[in-house]
């Protein structure tokens, strides 16, 4: 029967549509179904990816306000007393993997930092001329007496380590980050 | 009701909203993550406060997707 003949070639002819070849009627691709799936599927995954970073967040505001170990135990200084005005000292505090930097400034105050540079952790080293902690590395500096960044790539503080006279030795006895 | 076509830039509208939000997410969890490492832990409970707000608009908007998907779906059974 002529009328149940299906001839895409004829379909295709049809003003506004293009034409259809055999090969898309024996295996059609559905490009609008296929990108609703996609487009849908993607914003499910985005949600996701949402309630993933909220998760994160939330981790990060615990760990934040979990309460703080004890104190370190305060450690001795050696030959802290020796430092000139002007010099420096380095040291280890809390363990032996932490090096710390011992300043001394003109005024004879003395002063102590973490020597890890907040940046990408290189080791600061000081600089009395210009009153500061310098990086080498990437050229960042610290305020010599606050430990906040003053210029360079840095963004953060020092970690400041607190110290207290016993006697006649300087011991550290704690770290302000 | 909407037909599919109309479903599918919707879709991608809602899903560049998303997209946004969670951009703004990765700069929230960004700067907790350097607030906390600075020991500025005052702000880490404001920045978890405006994720979770940020993650209820973003569910919003994918529930908008879920009822507009059945509805398309039902238009499409309907049709067939």
């Amino acid at each position: 029967m002529p009328a149940q003949n299906h001839d895409p070639d004829a379909e295709g002819d049809r003003p506004g549509r293009r034409p259809v070849p055999r090969w898309e009627e024996d295996f059609p691709i559905q490009t609008e179904r296929d990108h609703y799936v996609a487009r849908r599927e993607f914003a499910k995954f985005l949600t996701l990816g949402s309630a993933l970073l909220t998760l994160a967040n939330v981790a990060i505001a615990f760990v934040g306000l979990r309460p703080k170990k004890d104190r370190p135990p305060a450690t001795l200084i050696e030959l802290a007393s020796s430092v000139q005005p002007g010099g420096s000292l380095l040291f280890r505090y809390p363990t032996d993997q932490d090096p710390c930097i011992l300043i001394r400034s003109t005024t004879g105050k003395f002063l102590a930092f973490s020597q890890v540079c907040t940046h990408l952790s290189c080791a600061v080293v000081h600089d009395p001329e210009h009153n500061q902690l310098f990086c080498p590395c990437h050229r960042g500096s610290f305020s010599e007496t606050e430990g906040r960044p003053t210029a360079g790539p840095p963004t953060r503080s020092l970690p400041r380590i607190k110290l207290e006279w016993r006697d006649d030795d300087l011991y550290a006895v704690g770290i302000e980050v | 009701m909407e037909t599919r076509r109309q479903a599918v830039t919707l879709f991608t509208s809602v899903s560049l909203l998303i997209g946004i939000i969670v951009i703004i997410q990765l700069w929230l969890v960004a700067a907790a993550l350097d607030a906390l490492l600075g020991g500025q832990t005052a702000v880490l409970v404001p920045a978890a406060i405006a994720s979770a707000v940020l993650l209820v608009i973003n569910a919003g908007l994918l529930r908008l997707i879920v009822r507009l998907d059945s509805r398309v779906r039902r238009r499409t059974e309907n049709d067939e």
